[in-house]
C-alpha cells in the first residue's frame, strides 16, 4: 500500500521533472505551469499521505528510515516549489531541485516501511528531537549541494564561453555560492546536534529486556560518523579562500553523498545495524 | 473591409529619403488630423520611427484612401515631389497588412533582429492616433494584436534574448558572475572606444566604484571625470586590481601587463574571490593562462565576446521560422476576426432595420384602422410592441456579439448564415 501511495506522488514528481526538461526543447508558458502545478498536486498528495502517518501513529512520520526519508522529499519539494515560483521563468531551478525530491522517494521506495523504532518515555522527546534535527541538516544539505551543481553548470558555461540558452538561465556564481556557504553553515551544526542526541540516546539504552543498544561498530553510526566528518572539512574548507568555487562545491556533492549512504545506505544494502529497531531506556531510579 | 499599409522602411529606402518622410511629435498629430479631414470615416495610425515610416488607414466605405492617394498626401505634407520617394514605397493591403504590423511588432523587420525599441514605438503610434481619435474599430483590433503577437513572439522563440553588440554581451557575461553591482568595483585600464563603450554597459549595472588607470595621468583623470570614477595611478595597478572585482582592460600595450604568476598573487589577496577580466585589448593584456587560474576568476577577449555575439545572433535567427509560423496564425485569426466583425455588426444593423420597418408598418396600419385611439395609448402601444420586438431579439443579437468578439469562436459562419436564414437577411 505505500509503495503505491509513494507512486502516486513519486510518479507526479517524475511527470514535473519531465515537464522541466522540456524547457530544453519546448518554449512554452504552459510548460512552466505544468511543472509548477504537478509538482504542487504531488505535494498536496504527499501532505495528506504524511498526515495520515502521524494520524495513525500520533508521532512525527520521522521514526523510521522510510517515514523520514518520505518527510525528507516533502521539505524538499516545499523548497522547490518556492524556488520555482521565486525564479524567474527562464531559470532552471526545477532541473536541479526535482531529481533531489525524487531520489529519496525512490530510496523510501527499497525500505521496509514497517521497521519502526519503539521510542517510549524520556526517549519519545529526545528520539523525536533527533531525528527532527538530522532531517533539518539534511534539507539545509539539499540545498547546499542543489546549490552546488547550479554552480559548476554555471562556472562551467562561463568557462566554455557559451552564451546562456534561452529559457535555461541559471543563477549567478555569486549567489549560488552565498546560498551554498550559507546551507552548510546552517547544516553542520544541525547535523552535529541530531547525532550528539542519537549517542547520547544509545548511552541510555538499557542492555536487558530484549532492548538492542548499538555498537560503535555498528555499520549505521560508523557511516553516520564519517559523514560528519566530511561535513566538519567541508566547514573547514569552506572558509579557506583557496578552496573557494569548485573545490567546494565537488565537496558538497561528496558531503551529500555521504549522508545520503548514512541516511539509506545500510538499509538498502541490507547491512546489519540495530538503528532504528525496539530499544528501551533505562529509567532513572 | 480596406487595411493598407503604406511606407518606407531600411530595406527599401535611404536614411535621406527616410528623414524626408518622417512624422515627428508635433507632425504626426498635424498629419492625423489632415488624413481624417481629408478621408472622413476613415481610421489611421503613423508609425514613425528611424528606420520605417508607414501609414496604416482602414475602412468600409467607398471613399477609403488608396496607395496612390497617401502617396499624394505625403508629398503635400512634406512638400516632395512624389516622384523622389515613390519609387521606395512599398504597400501591403488587407490581410497582407495585418501580417506586415505583426511582422514589424515581433521585430523581424527590424535592423536589428529581435531589438525591442519596435514594439514600444508601435504602442506610441496607436497611443497617438487613439488621442487624435483616428483609430477606430479596425485599426483598435489590428494593433492591439499587433502589440500581443510581439509579445508572443518574443516570450515563445526568445528572439529578444541575449545581446547582440560585444561591448553589451558584458553585461550578460557579468550577470552570470555577480547578483548584485552595488557593492562592486569596476577597474578600467587604459582608454579607448571599446573600453568606453564596455564600460558605458556596465554603468547601466551601477557599481559601487569605477576605479580608472592609465599610463598617463591626464588621460586617467579626464576619463574619471566622465564617467564619475576615480583615477588611480598606473603605479597602483596591483592594489587596484586587489580591488576590483570586475576588470576591463583595453591598453595598447604590445605585451601582457598581467602574467599568470601577477594575478595569481593578486587573487590570493583578493582571498580568491568572484572575478570578471574583459580584456578587450589587441594585444591581450593579460595573460590568457590566467582563465586556468581559478573557477573564481573567468578571462574574457574580444574574440570570446564576439564569438558570444555571433552565438547570440544565431540563436534570434533560429527564432525567426517559428515566429513566422506564429505569425501566419495571428494574422488569419486576426483578419478572420475583423471580416466576423463586419458581418456581424452589418447584419445586426439589418436585423435592427427589418424590425423597426415591420413593427413601424405594422403600427401605422393600426393606428389607421383605429383612428380613436389618443397620442398617449398609440404611445403606449408603440412602446409595447418595440419592447415585444427587442426581447424576442436579445438572444440572436447577444449570440452574434459574442461570436464577433470572441476570436476563438468555434463556427462564427456557421451561426451567421444560420441567423441569415432565420430572419431572412441579404449577405453582407
Amino acid at each position: 500500500m505505500e509503495r503505491l501511495t509513494l507512486l502516486c506522488f513519486g510518479g507526479t514528481y517524475a511527470l514535473a521533472l519531465v515537464s522541466e526538461l522540456a524547457r530544453f526543447a519546448v518554449r512554452s508558458a504552459a510548460r512552466w505551469y505544468a511543472t509548477v502545478g504537478l509538482t504542487a498536486l504531488g505535494w498536496i498528495v504527499q501532505t495528506v499521505y504524511l498526515a495520515n502517518l502521524a494520524r495513525v501513529h500520533h508521532k512525527l512520520p520521522i521514526t523510521t528510515a522510510f517515514e523520514s526519508l518520505v518527510m525528507l522529499s516533502w521539505i524538499f519539494a516545499a523548497i522547490a516549489l518556492y524556488l520555482m515560483v521565486r525564479a524567474a521563468k527562464p531559470v532552471a531551478v526545477g532541473v536541479f531541485v526535482l531529481p533531489l525530491v525524487l531520489a529519496p522517494i525512490v530510496f523510501a521506495a527499497l525500505l521496509p516501511a514497517s521497521r519502526r523504532a519503539e521510542w517510549g518515555g524520556e526517549t519519545a522527546f529526545w528520539g523525536t528531537v533527533h531525528g527532527i534535527f538530522l532531517l533539518l541538516g539534511a534539507v539545509s544539505s539539499f540545498v547546499a549541494v542543489a546549490a552546488g551543481f547550479m554552480y559548476l553548470a554555471q562556472s562551467n558555461r562561463l568557462k566554455h564561453k557559451r552564451p546562456s540558452r534561452f529559457g535555461v538561465a541559471l543563477p549567478s556564481l555569486e549567489q549560488s555560492e552565498r546560498v551554498n556557504r550559507e546551507a552548510i553553515t546552517i547544516a553542520f551544526p544541525l547535523l552535529t546536534f541530531g547525532l550528539l542526541i542519537g549517542v547520547l540516546l544509545s548511552l541510555a539504552v538499557h542492555p536487558g529486556a530484549g532492548a538492542v543498544p548499538l555498537s560503535w561498530s555498528d555499520p549505521k553510526i560508523l557511516s553516520t560518523f564519517v559523514m560528519w566528518g566530511v561535513f566538519a572539512a567541508l566547514l573547514h574548507f569552506r572558509y579557506r579562500p583557496a578552496y573557494r568555487g569548485r573545490s567546494v562545491m565537488v565537496l558538497t556533492i561528496v558531503a551529500f553523498t555521504f549522508l545520503v549512504f548514512a541516511w539509506v545506505g545500510v538499509e538498502v544494502l541490507r547491512l546489519p545495524t540495530a538503528h532504528g529497531v525496539s530499544r528501551t531506556v533505562r529509567r532513572a531510579s | 473591409m480596406k487595411l493598407l499599409a503604406l511606407g518606407v522602411d531600411h530595406r527599401s529606402a535611404p536614411a535621406v529619403i527616410r528623414e524626408a518622410l518622417a512624422f515627428d511629435e508635433r507632425k504626426c498629430p498635424e498629419a492625423l488630423d489632415s488624413l481624417m479631414s481629408a478621408f472622413p470615416g476613415n481610421e489611421f495610425v503613423i508609425l514613425s520611427t528611424c528606420n520605417r515610416v508607414e501609414v496604416y488607414t482602414a475602412g468600409t466605405s467607398e471613399n477609403s484612401p488608396t496607395a496612390e492617394h497617401l502617396t499624394d498626401f505625403l508629398a503635400e505634407f512634406h512638400s516632395l515631389p512624389a516622384a523622389q520617394f515613390g519609387g521606395h514605397l512599398v504597400s501591403y493591403h488587407d490581410e497582407g497588412a495585418v501580417g506586415h504590423l505583426f511582422r514589424v511588432a515581433a521585430s523581424l523587420e527590424s535592423l536589428v533582429l529581435g531589438e525591442g525599441q519596435i514594439l514600444g514605438q508601435v504602442r506610441d503610434a496607436y497611443q497617438a492616433a487613439r488621442e487624435r481619435k483616428s483609430a477606430g474599430k479596425i485599426l483598435h483590433e489590428v494593433f492591439q494584436n499587433a502589440l500581443r503577437v510581439g509579445k508572443r513572439v518574443r516570450a515563445e522563440t526568445g528572439m529578444d534574448q541575449g545581446r547582440l553588440s560585444v561591448a553589451s554581451v558584458a553585461v550578460d557575461v557579468a550577470r552570470g558572475i555577480f547578483d548584485t553591482f552595488t557593492d562592486k568595483t569596476v577597474l578600467v585600464i587604459g582608454a579607448g572606444k571599446m573600453g568606453d563603450l564596455t564600460l558605458q554597459h556596465l554603468k547601466s549595472l551601477r557599481p559601487r566604484q569605477i576605479l580608472i588607470t592609465n599610463r598617463s595621468p591626464q588621460r586617467a583623470e579626464e576619463a574619471a571625470t566622465k564617467w564619475g570614477g576615480q583615477a588611480v595611478p598606473f603605479e597602483r595597478l596591483f592594489q587596484a586590481l586587489i580591488d576590483a572585482d570586475i576588470v576591463v582592460s583595453t591598453t595598447a600595450a604590445t605585451e601582457p601587463i598581467v602574467t599568470y604568476e601577477q594575478y595569481a598573487r593578486v587573487q590570493r589577496a583578493r582571498r580568491n574571490r568572484l572575478a570578471l577580466i574583459l580584456d578587450i585589448a589587441i594585444p591581450r593584456d593579460f595573460d590568457p593562462k590566467i582563465a586556468t587560474l581559478s573557477d573564481q576568476v573567468q578571462l574574457y577577449n574580444v574574440d570570446d565576446l564576439r564569438q558570444q555575439a555571433e552565438e547570440n545572433r544565431k540563436q534570434r535567427q533560429k527564432g525567426v521560422d517559428p515566429a513566422l509560423l506564429i505569425i501566419e496564425q495571428e494574422t488569419a485569426a486576426c483578419y478572420q476576426l475583423l471580416h466576423t466583425q463586419r458581418e456581424t455588426g452589418a447584419m445586426l444593423r439589418q436585423l435592427s432595420e427589418r424590425y423597426d420597418l415591420t413593427v413601424s408598418r405594422e403600427l401605422d396600419a393600426l393606428f389607421a384602422a383605429h383612428p380613436e385611439f389618443t397620442p398617449e395609448q398609440r404611445e403606449a402601444i408603440a412602446h409595447v410592441a418595440r419592447r415585444i420586438v427587442n426581447q424576442m431579439l436579445h438572444h440572436p443579437r447577444t449570440a452574434l456579439k459574442s461570436a464577433a468578439a470572441e476570436p476563438a469562436h468555434e463556427h462564427p459562419h456557421s451561426l451567421l448564415n444560420a441567423v441569415r436564414h432565420l430572419f431572412g437577411l441579404a449577405d453582407v
